[in-house]
């Protein structure tokens, strides 16, 4: 279909961003620097236990083998082995144990700082963002975090650590093996960046067919309905084949090269270890008339053979786990660029002026405009006593929003001051409701007890019954303790928007501001809405609205007409 | 297990290039075992000979033969590997279409209603994450788990045949328990977290969702911070639950890894009493425990795998639960029509499940040739009686007999695909010039002659962008190309300024020559021409 599909690939990152991101990811390590430690130190236990057991395989060997030692007196050494197996596997337990902890902890740094940002970004700006998209961000993108941190990052310094303790020994052993083994440790940055490369041109190609397959296919599925009217849908099956089929063979070409990085890592690691074992049995044999080879015996030989392998491990492991960083080199640069986005909201409530009276609303020469070029709002100064009913009209876009939002604090002025009853916006709670309502999964009371916890059964009934939601309540089984969407049935947006009015019953807010309250609302809605406000006022509460509608307009004891940037009686 | 039966079944259609790939893995493990095994071997041969040479007695040793092993398992452990992941890969990727026309296949013989439930764009990218969980099934588990049991019996033949049979069955038994704690033990520790992680996942989006559409409302009370913390409890529990999994992953492939470790040991305690009898010789002593401790690596992908099966299952149940086939809404037929008569409803209910009727008592006839308009205000309920003439929706009570009909819904769906396949889902047959004409008449003739990929022009996000308007017009071609005799429109033009409706019904007119036209809209500017019109109230 025709939409524009949501792309999550960050490919095209420049090398600014790329460091930028770097540095990102490298600060929630800091974060969680403690358990990154333990991790390695619990490989690095591992490791060294895995060099010990090698150890001692080939100290029993040799003198089982060559000494004839009888087993009965290699009794200490066997048990010395078993202990070295039990430490590899406490180590390799940890390691990952650590690496899991890590991970939980990076991901709830990185999800408290996406949710501070949210508040200091303020519900005006936060809401240009789909909500969607702001919960990939807080869901998905800080999950792909998590392979990075539990297995690359540690990975990273494991396979520079135990290689090192590897290398030291068999130079130790037999320098010519070492210098074989050290004659692939200059290869071994290439190794990494060949194997980096390759893994990273493999996820992107994997990444991108994946996506353009999930596409073609989902693009199918969404319009299934249609290809079923027109009789299609065998022949959109078959064109989901050949498509599939197309893409399989253009994404094999660049594997089979993608493969070949890996596989030069593979055979060096190969390679190595025929070569030693080849050397080790020429020394043995006594053909190799120079360099140390003559002092060696089958413990050492066996040794150095049985550590080859552990050598290129790390590397190895590293280059599987290559994708882990990738995968969150893209989630997070995603993130930093949300958190990135500049924030002017927390201005607002820390405007320190507490002065002005207790009993109205001030606005002084209050100025504001989102672009230099725009002012929405020029030297505005206006006063509301406290239980008016104001209710803002004007044309659309000539600032009855921004009005409303400067009052509830939602976003600062750019010049001037708000006083709200001799105190900052934002700095004492009150009574919003925009234009859609709001409710989450769960029960009647739950939504209600969401801004005031500690409300009564009976204050949340009447609160309902007091926005006509009533009927719809008693025809639910278990009152305000049944859930308010029922077999799939939710509220309609009226019901919804009625939900969120009473929680402002509920709470019984001094000042309530109201953004169309009953715009797109069908006729049931209004009326209930009407009424309620009617409620409000009568009670004593300052009401603020933005409105086209009469029955509202004729509710207010005072009309402002919010246009050009300015506002006066109407 | 049941869950995985009809995808497994899809996956064994293929068993030349299963085995095929089966073989190069086992050939590439083989080899790595070899190596290792055969190189300890060589090395304790050599420094036995070695011993004897420098005690001044004659010996011999055959280098040929272990040495080219050595060489040879060097480089077909690197060529397997590669030829293998090359392989499995092209594998994979041929599962995956297989596993998409299938679903494809069977959600498009699923009931239309149903699927209206499921096409959410939350239900949409859950679909593409079940099925990518079922394509590597082959790859990620049923090849590593059935190789490493094949391994694992080669290496026990391997040690009744240089050892004796006692310590063939010692080393079977660690053996076997590495295995089942590799797999069938990480999968009774983690399947519960693992199948409910995905659900979490899904429970703690909403959540997100709700939160951040009540920002401005929480935040006016006051209580942004409580419910973040509510949230970020609920996501820490989510994270700690998979941390959880892969801890006991994490020790489950520690453990399977410590017996695989102790068989080498008790290996080799074994062999030295067979040694010091005389029944084994030093080199072949050492190749069993090198052996054993090549499986090691054998079994390392298995738990990480295990320890997803249970979210592949609870992918597996969901795919089956949501494409499974059934009736389909009985199509309204042309039996019982009257003549001269192109659709007739008596008596009909229109109502969505669990909802109160739109319509009840309906009644409709239609004449051949007839043009009736249908108006209604948004929200009247128009569009269902559409689906249901057209046969979308089941009508609740009443009969509906009707001719074959063509119908564009409110919705103007496109697919990412040429212009050409767009306009041939309408009429499979059409010529170019028959496309080009009925282009012409949309007035979309110019706007696609100028493209350089002309009827071949690509349309959706890759391609380029239509407007509203055109995208409509598209559409409305395709109806218009297709022959059947009755046409039902809703809103059709959508999105076009005044003059293009104009004109553009006015072309109409000749195009529907001789056709039923049923169109439905807000307002009698919205129609094309009609010789009656009917109103919905309500």
């Amino acid at each position: 279909m025709a939409e524009p599909s949501a792309n999550g690939g960050g490919e095209n990152t420049s090398a600014a961003d790329q460091k930028a991101v770097k540095g990102w990811l490298a600060d929630l390590a800091r974060g969680s620097r403690l358990w990154i430690r333990s991790t390695v130190a619990a490989g690095t236990v591992a490791g060294i236990a895995t060099i010990i057991q090698m150890v001692l395989l080939a100290r029993i060997i040799h003198l089982g083998i060559i000494d004839e030692v009888p087993v009965a007196d290699l009794t200490p050494l066997f048990l010395g082995l078993i202990l070295a197996l039990v430490v590899r596997a406490l180590g390799q337990g940890f390691q990952t144990r650590f690496a899991a902890r890590c991970s939980e902890q990076v991901r709830r740094d990185a999800r408290r700082q996406l949710h501070k940002h949210w508040q200091a970004t303020g519900p005006v700006e936060l809401g240009q963002s789909s909500a969607g998209t702001l919960a990939r961000e807080w869901i998905d993108h800080v999950e792909a975090l998590h392979g990075y941190f539990a297995r690359f990052l540690p990975q990273m310094t494991l396979s520079m650590i135990v290689p090192l303790l590897i290398l030291a020994l068999v130079f130790w052993l037999d320098w010519l093996a070492g210098i074989f083994l050290l004659l692939s440790a200059p290869l071994i940055p290439l190794f990494m960046a060949l194997v980096g490369m390759g893994a990273e041109k493999l996820n992107q190609q994997h990444f991108e067919t994946i996506s353009r397959l999930s596409g073609q296919f989902l693009d199918k599925v969404r319009g299934l309905t249609t290809l079923q009217l027109f009789g299609q849908t065998a022949g959109a099956a078959e064109l989901i084949r050949k498509r599939s089929d197309h893409y399989r063979r253009i994404t094999m070409k660049t594997l089979r090269v993608a493969f070949l990085s890996s596989a030069v890592l593979e055979f060096f690691a190969s390679v190595a270890i025929a070569v030693i074992a080849i050397y080790i049995g020429f020394g043995l044999l006594g053909y190799i008339t120079y360099g140390p080879s003559e002092d060696l015996t089958l413990f050492s030989g066996l040794l150095i053979l049985l550590l080859a392998p552990e050598f290129f491990q790390p590397l190895r492991t590293l280059s599987q786990h290559y994708h882990d960083r990738a995968a969150a080199m893209g989630a997070g640069s995603e993130i930093l660029e949300r958190l990135d986005l500049p924030v002017n909201f927390e201005t607002a409530s820390e405007m320190a002026s507490v002065e002005g009276s207790e009993d109205r609303i001030e606005l002084r020469a209050v100025g504001k405009g989102f672009r230099t070029d725009q002012t929405v709002l020029k030297d505005l100064s206006l006063t509301i006593q406290k239980g008016e009913v104001i209710a803002l009209t004007g044309p659309s876009g000539g600032g009855k929003s921004t009005l409303l939002h400067l009052l509830a604090g939602f976003m600062a002025p750019d010049t001037g001051e708000v006083h709200l009853f001799g105190e900052a916006p934002g700095s004492f709670r009150f009574g919003w409701l925009g234009q859609k309502g709001f409710l989450v999964q769960g029960t009647w009371a739950d939504n209600l007890r969401l801004t005031t916890p500690d409300a009564s059964d009976i204050a949340i009934e009447t609160a309902l019954r007091n926005v006509g939601l009533g009927s719809l309540l008693d025809s639910r089984q278990q009152g305000i303790y049944s859930p308010v969407s029922e077999e799939g049935q939710g509220l309609s947006g009226g019901q919804a928007r009625r939900l969120s009015l009473a929680r402002i019953f509920l709470a019984d807010y001094d000042l309530i501001l109201l953004d169309e309250p009953t715009a797109g609302l069908d006729s049931d809605s209004e009326v209930f809405v009407l009424e309620a406000l009617h409620k409000l006022a009568v009670a004593g509460k300052t009401l603020v609205f933005s409105t086209h509608h009469q029955a509202l307009l004729t509710l207010a004891n005072r009309v402002l007409l919010v246009s050009g940037g300015e506002v006066r009686d109407a | 297990m049941r869950e995985l039966k009809p995808w497994l079944d899809l996956i064994f259609k293929r068993p030349g290039r299963l085995v095929v790939g089966g073989f190069l893995i086992l050939a590439t493990l083989l080899s790595g075992i070899a190596l290792l095994a055969v190189s300890g071997w060589f090395i304790t041969e050599t420094a036995l000979v070695g011993l004897l040479l420098a005690a001044g007695v004659a010996a011999t040793i055959n280098l040929y033969v272990p040495g080219g092993a050595i060489r040879f398992f060097a480089v077909s452990r690197t060529v397997f590997r590669y030829l293998e992941r090359v392989y499995n890969h092209d594998t994979v990727l041929r599962l995956l279409t297989d596993i998409r026309v299938a679903l494809f296949r069977r959600l498009s013989q699923a009931s239309r209603i149903r699927r209206g439930e499921l096409s959410g764009a939350q239900w949409l990218s859950r679909l593409t994450s079940d099925v990518d969980a079922l394509d590597t099934l082959y790859l990620r588990l049923i090849a590593p788990a059935a190789l490493a049991g094949l391994v694992t019996l080669a290496v026990v033949v391997l040690a009744a045949v240089l050892f004796d049979v006692g310590t063939a069955l010692l080393v079977g038994l660690l053996l076997v328990i590495a295995l089942l704690i590799a797999t069938v033990g990480v999968y009774l520790r983690t399947w519960r977290l693992s199948a409910r992680q995905s659900d979490r996942q899904e429970d703690l989006r909403t959540a997100v969702i709700e939160h951040i559409e009540g920002f401005p409302e929480l935040t006016a009370a006051g209580r942004t911070g409580k419910h973040a913390a509510w949230l970020m409890r609920q996501a820490h529990q989510v994270t700690s639950e998979q941390a959880k999994a892969d801890t006991r992953v994490g020790w489950h492939l520690a453990g399977s890894h410590l017996l695989v470790n102790l068989s080498a040991v008790v290996a080799l305690w074994a062999g030295f009493a067979l040694f010091q009898a005389g029944t084994v010789s030093g080199p072949v002593l050492v190749l069993l425990p090198i052996a054993l401790l090549g499986l090691a690596e054998v079994y390392a992908m298995l738990p990480d795998a295990f320890g997803k099966l249970g979210a592949t299952l609870a992918s597996a149940s969901r795919l089956n639960r949501d494409c499974r086939e059934d009736k389909q809404p009985g199509t309204p037929k042309a039996a019982g029509l009257p003549p001269e008569t192109a659709l007739l409803a008596e008596n009909i209910s229109v109502k969505h499940s669990g909802y109160a009727p739109l319509f009840t008592r309906f009644n409709l006839e239609i004449e051949s040739g007839e043009r009736v308009g249908i108006l209604g205000h948004s929200g009247s309920g128009k569009s269902s009686l559409a689906d249901v003439l057209a046969g979308l929706l089941r009508h609740a009570h009443g009969s509906l007999a009707r001719t074959d009909c063509v119908y564009l819904t409110q919705k103007t769906v496109l697919f990412e695909d040429t212009l050409r396949a767009n306009l041939l889902l309408g009429s499979p047959e059409a010529s170019d010039t028959e496309l080009w004409g009925i282009l012409e008449q949309m007035e979309l003739a110019e706007r696609f002659a100028t493209e350089p990929d002309q009827l071949d022009t690509w349309l959706g996000s890759a391609g380029s962008r239509l407007s509203g308007g055109e995208a409509r017009r598209v559409a409305l071609a395709r109806v218009l190309l297709n022959p059947a005799p009755l046409v039902i429109l809703d809103e059709p033009f959508t999105g076009l300024d005044a003059e293009t409706r104009g004109r553009v019904s006015k072309r109409m007119e000749t195009l529907l020559e001789g056709k039923t036209v049923i169109s439905l809209a807000h307002g009698s500017e919205a129609l094309p021409g009609t010789d009656r019109v009917i109103y919905l109230s309500g």
